[in-house]
């Protein structure tokens, strides 16, 4: 079942071709959303003049190397291993969506392009990387979505109420959980049922993919940058923090 | 809340149910949990006990420590010096009381790990004053409602208690209260054998002297909503001396304290052209007061006469000169860390201004009133004394009990107990925690409850929420409804009746019989309209009930203003119909009853015991 | 002087809407991140400002007397027992403080199960918990015997 490529499955009604530029279109729509969010509220604008009165501010100037190393860190612990979040369950949850949506892509990229028909034979642990993505997703999100959203576990909200910034993790969920149920309704022969969860599976995929506008998805990228902003502005003096405190240097009392 | 929430009602069984997790409440909760081991000790808090409170910012003095181990001060002087400073009318029994504990509250504190200053000589405390002594207190909150929370068998957080509970077979004994959670409206029924009462008393009662934003900026925590005395009015409690409401002297706008300063780094004010002015007025206050103008240290409320007058003859602004006293660097970090620790926005403001004190004066200015029972005030209910000595008509039960049965008063909502400030109240509440346990050991049978009478609250208390959701279908949107009115809408009406016919700012703080009586008036109006509340969440459902605790405790402190023909405290508020001190006729406290039968406000006077000389 | 969240520092965690003793930090519906929902019943306690582990958390002075280009920043370092201010003028002066805030690790308060439970005598007494020991004294100061009671 979890080695039976669901794409190549039903290339003879959907043909590749469409599934292909499906993807291309999906893609578009993300750079697309992102790039007219970020005109159409001016944040762009807003970062690069608060960068610039920023090292303005500098008291250590950072050179070439210091500030390349520290986007190095930027990218391999706030970015590949999540270190942002302060609290571990939101942390784990975080890594789960974001790998799993990774290797889910990644399958389904892989598949749609290079395996598109039933003819080419599909490597087993594509279908596989695919469904264990999309399982990772799942795992990781309801996780977040009933037991970890602040507005929930803090905010004494039902999980069931839905406020704008559930877009993008509602879209995403119901994206991966109906492409999940049509592959194996899919592989197990309930055409009628596959159907229904494919047309489902390509609603969400598209709600999710074209409502970057309005959705938290554009964070994805956002986040990254004002992460290396912060490590920057900590390293070359612009901050208005403190510095942590030398216990040992109290101040006369 | 919504579709998909439903509405559970959860009843917490308890011995002792302490109602507030300030200071008092945290000192009740600690004592309780000793003397009550085989006991339940529960403590309800409308926000998190671990910055809620007057002391959520933390505090840079404890002005209440007697030094006994040294023989600094005796608590017989604390009682003089209370009674001074409030014109001679103080429960002289229940200041003895906390000032004969409070050394060994303030000595847990310190092996708790408050940051205590020393003095470099002799090792001791460091005083600021005769009563005060300095402390790094940022974490002064936090270190105590520790404490609390390893002496409390349970803690809930973000619970609004809206109403007590009486037993049904004695409506004068308290059974236990009801509130809901601020998170989930959840509606909740404490059982109680036993109440003590530690809640917030009551900012916001008068208008601000800053009305937009910096409405938040008022000198005692915007979070006080007068649940003191809104919880025991209704019931029929007695309250004491509501009239005495304090008016602060402090840093302009932002409230910044003065106390360090006048007694530490010996700052002193100056009028606009450089002078000091209070002596100009010392013949005006002995023609309005007596001898009471020659007490030493001169009586808060008569300082701030002088800065009134000062300031009404067109000779303000009024500065802080703290210029000599910053030039020393000690005393100018001393300066600051008093703000960052205990009243931020201060140094905010100054960093604003660009008002650094070695270079520039700082404004002062007089405070809109507040009510509370811990300062230089002491508003709250009338309880009963320690079994040792108080006089017989001031003990008729357990001490700190109220006039109803199994109900007890610690901190800002005891009255009579002038000067006794955070390590005070923390020690009243220990005194209360202790009676409490005595009380339960003693009684007979358990309070019983009136399930129809928790049925017709519950329905009471989500009202506001009902009303809202569906008035709102008449209009369009927006906050103007003609069946509805906003908690803030309902604030801002009850602060501009106090303001106006009660004596708070606007008014230079005068008032009258016919001011008081339109006052009543309009309140009454109010306190109808009160029953149109509209919230539409769960956070203006809490305000709604805080807009409603300090409705009954502005209409407690217009009965009591009223009844009160003289001016006891100016500075604090004038009589413009009885203008002068009357030791005559009116050296006695003022008890203020509200009878939940007959509906009417019942007025009367106590006698003040000088037990001490 | 309300607070204010910075939009690229919160990632939503909730301790600001947990420590609010004004109960108006509240989650925005769009972002899913903090804010403050109530400026005018915001005292700048500064209890959300030390809580927030990503210092995302910020004042700005209440619009109705403070001026503009200020900054007053804490860290609360609760391991080491420190807080740490800095404060800059609008003017651009600066102005730093570090104080301590306990001497006694946190949780190492008492327990009343730790300690002996009250004797009859002890509960018959005025004596409050540990007294007289805790005062310092002897005994108990009481007036008994020197008023008509």
């Amino acid at each position: 079942m979890f080695t039976i490529n669901p794409f190549a499955e039903i290339s003879a009604t959907v043909s590749p071709t469409v599934m292909q530029w499906y993807i291309i279109v999906m893609a578009l729509f993300v750079a697309g959303g992102t790039l007219f969010d970020m005109i159409h509220k001016k944040s762009a604008r807003f970062f690069f003049q608060d960068w610039g009165k920023k090292r303005a501010k500098a008291t250590k100037p950072l050179g070439g190397g210091e500030v390349a190393s520290l986007a190095i860190k930027t990218a391999v612990v706030d970015v590949l291993a999540s270190g942002e979040f302060c609290k571990v369950p939101r942390r784990i949850a975080h890594l789960l969506t974001f790998y799993g949506f990774i290797a889910y892509l990644i399958a389904t990229i892989m598949m749609v392009f290079s395996y598109p028909t039933p003819d080419m034979a599909t490597p087993a642990y594509l279908p596989q990387l695919w469904y264990l993505g999309a399982a990772m997703v799942m795992v990781g999100g309801y996780w977040f979505w009933f037991f970890i959203r602040v507005d929930v576990l803090y905010e004494g909200n039902s999980p069931f109420r839905l406020i704008r910034a559930d877009l993008f993790v509602v879209s995403l969920l119901l994206s991966v959980t109906f492409g999940f149920l049509w592959g194996l309704t899919q592989a197990s022969g309930a055409a009628g049922l596959a159907t229904f969860f494919l047309a489902l599976y390509v609603l969400a995929s598209t709600v999710l993919f074209a409502g970057v506008p309005w959705s938290k998805f554009s964070h994805m990228f956002y986040k990254p940058a004002a992460a290396f902003e912060k490590n920057v502005e900590e390293a070359d003096g612009s901050t208005n923090m403190p510095p942590p405190a030398d216990s040992s240097n109290l101040g006369a009392h | 809340m919504g579709l998909f929430n439903s509405r559970k009602t959860i009843t917490v069984e308890s011995d002792v149910l302490v109602i507030g997790g300030g200071f008092g409440g945290c000192g009740a909760t600690y004592e309780a949990g000793h003397w009550g081991r085989d006991m339940k000790v529960v403590v309800v808090e409308k926000a998190n006990i671990e910055r809620s409170g007057a002391v959520a910012q933390g505090l840079y003095a404890i002005n209440c420590y007697m030094g006994m181990q040294w023989g600094e001060n005796q608590p017989e002087d604390h009682v003089r010096y209370a009674r001074n400073d409030l014109m001679g009318l103080v429960r002289e029994d229940l200041g003895y009381d906390i000032a004969r504990h409070v050394d060994s509250t303030v000595h847990k504190f310190d092996e708790w790990g408050l940051p205590m200053m020393k003095d470099p000589e002799t090792g001791r405390y460091q005083r600021e004053g005769k009563w005060q002594i300095m402390i790094h207190g940022e974490s002064y909150k936090p270190i105590i409602a520790e404490a609390a929370r390893k002496s409390a068998d349970e803690v809930y957080n973000r619970i609004m208690v809206t109403h007590l509970l009486t037993d049904k077979k004695n409506p004068n004994r308290v059974a236990g209260a009801v509130g809901f959670s601020v998170r989930n409206g959840n509606f909740y029924v404490f059982k109680a054998k036993a109440v003590v009462i530690a809640a917030g008393g009551a900012s916001h009662i008068f208008r601000p002297r800053s009305v937009g934003e910096g409405m938040g900026r008022t000198w005692y925590a915007p979070w006080s909503s007068a649940s003191a005395y809104g919880l025991p009015l209704p019931i029929g409690a007695k309250m004491t001396q509501m009239e005495n409401r304090i008016v602060l002297a402090r840093f302009k706008d932002g409230y910044g304290p003065v106390g360090a300063y006048f007694l530490h780094l010996k700052t002193y004010t100056k009028n606009a052209y450089g002078e000091q002015y209070e002596a100009k007025w010392y013949d005006e206050i002995k023609e309005m007061v007596g001898d009471y103008a020659d007490k030493e240290p001169m009586p808060t409320c008569l300082r701030n006469h002088s800065m009134i007058q000062e300031i009404a003859a067109g000779r303000g602004p009024i500065y802080m000169e703290t210029r000599e006293a910053f030039q020393d660097p000690h005393k100018e970090q001393v300066g600051w860390e008093n703000f960052l620790g205990m009243t931020i926005g201060q140094a905010v403001l100054w960093a604003a201004q660009n008002i650094d004190p070695k270079e520039r004066m700082s404004e002062l200015t007089t405070s809109e009133p507040y009510v509370m029972g811990s300062h230089a005030t002491c508003s709250g209910a009338w309880t009963s004394g320690p079994d040792d000595y108080a006089p017989a008509d001031y003990r008729w039960g357990y001490n700190r009990m109220m006039t109803v049965e199994g109900l007890f008063a610690a901190g800002d909502a005891c009255g009579g107990t002038a000067h006794k400030f955070s390590s005070g109240s923390f020690t009243e509440g220990r005194i209360a925690g202790k009676a409490a346990i005595k009380y339960i050991k003693d009684l007979g049978e358990a309070p019983q409850f009136d399930n129809a009478e928790i049925e017709k609250l519950k329905t009471e208390v989500y009202q506001p929420m009902e009303n809202y959701d569906v008035g709102r279908n008449e209009i369009v949107a927006g906050t103007v409804s003609p069946s509805y009115i906003s908690p803030l809408q309902g604030l801002q009406r009850l602060e501009k009746i106090m303001d106006e016919y009660c004596g708070g700012t606007s008014t230079s703080y005068m008032t009258n019989e016919p001011m008081l009586e339109r006052g009543l008036e309009l309140l009454g109006m109010l306190k109808e309209d009160a029953d149109h509340l509209g919230a539409d969440s769960l956070h203006q459902l809490q305000r709604a009930w805080e807009l409603n605790h300090r409705i009954w405790a502005s209409e407690s402190v217009t009965h009591h203003t009223r009844f009160r023909t003289e001016t006891r405290w100016p500075g604090y508020y004038y009589r413009g119909d009885h203008p002068k001190l009357d030791d005559e006729d009116w050296h006695c406290f003022t008890l203020g009853r509200y009878n939940p039968d007959s509906k009417d406000w019942e007025m009367e006077k106590a006698p003040v015991h000088h037990i001490i000389d | 002087m309300p607070t204010f969240v910075y939009m690229t520092r919160c990632d939503g965690c909730g301790e600001c809407v947990d420590i609010c003793p004004s109960d108006i930090m509240h989650i925005d519906p769009t972002y899913r991140r903090a804010y403050n929902i109530e400026p005018n019943f915001c005292w700048e306690c500064y209890s959300c400002v030390k809580a927030c582990p990503q210092h995302a958390i910020d004042v700005r002075g209440y619009a109705d007397f403070a001026p503009l280009g200020h900054s007053v920043r804490v860290r609360r370092e609760e391991e080491k027992g420190t807080i740490s201010w800095r404060i800059k003028f609008r003017d651009g002066r600066e102005k730093n403080f570090v104080s301590p805030i306990r001497t006694t690790p946190w949780g190492s308060i008492e327990d009343p199960k730790d300690f002996p439970g009250p004797t009859l005598e002890q509960f018959d007494s005025q004596e409050l918990w540990q007294e007289p020991g805790a005062l310092h004294i002897d005994a108990l100061p009481t007036l008994a015997g020197k008023v008509k009671v």
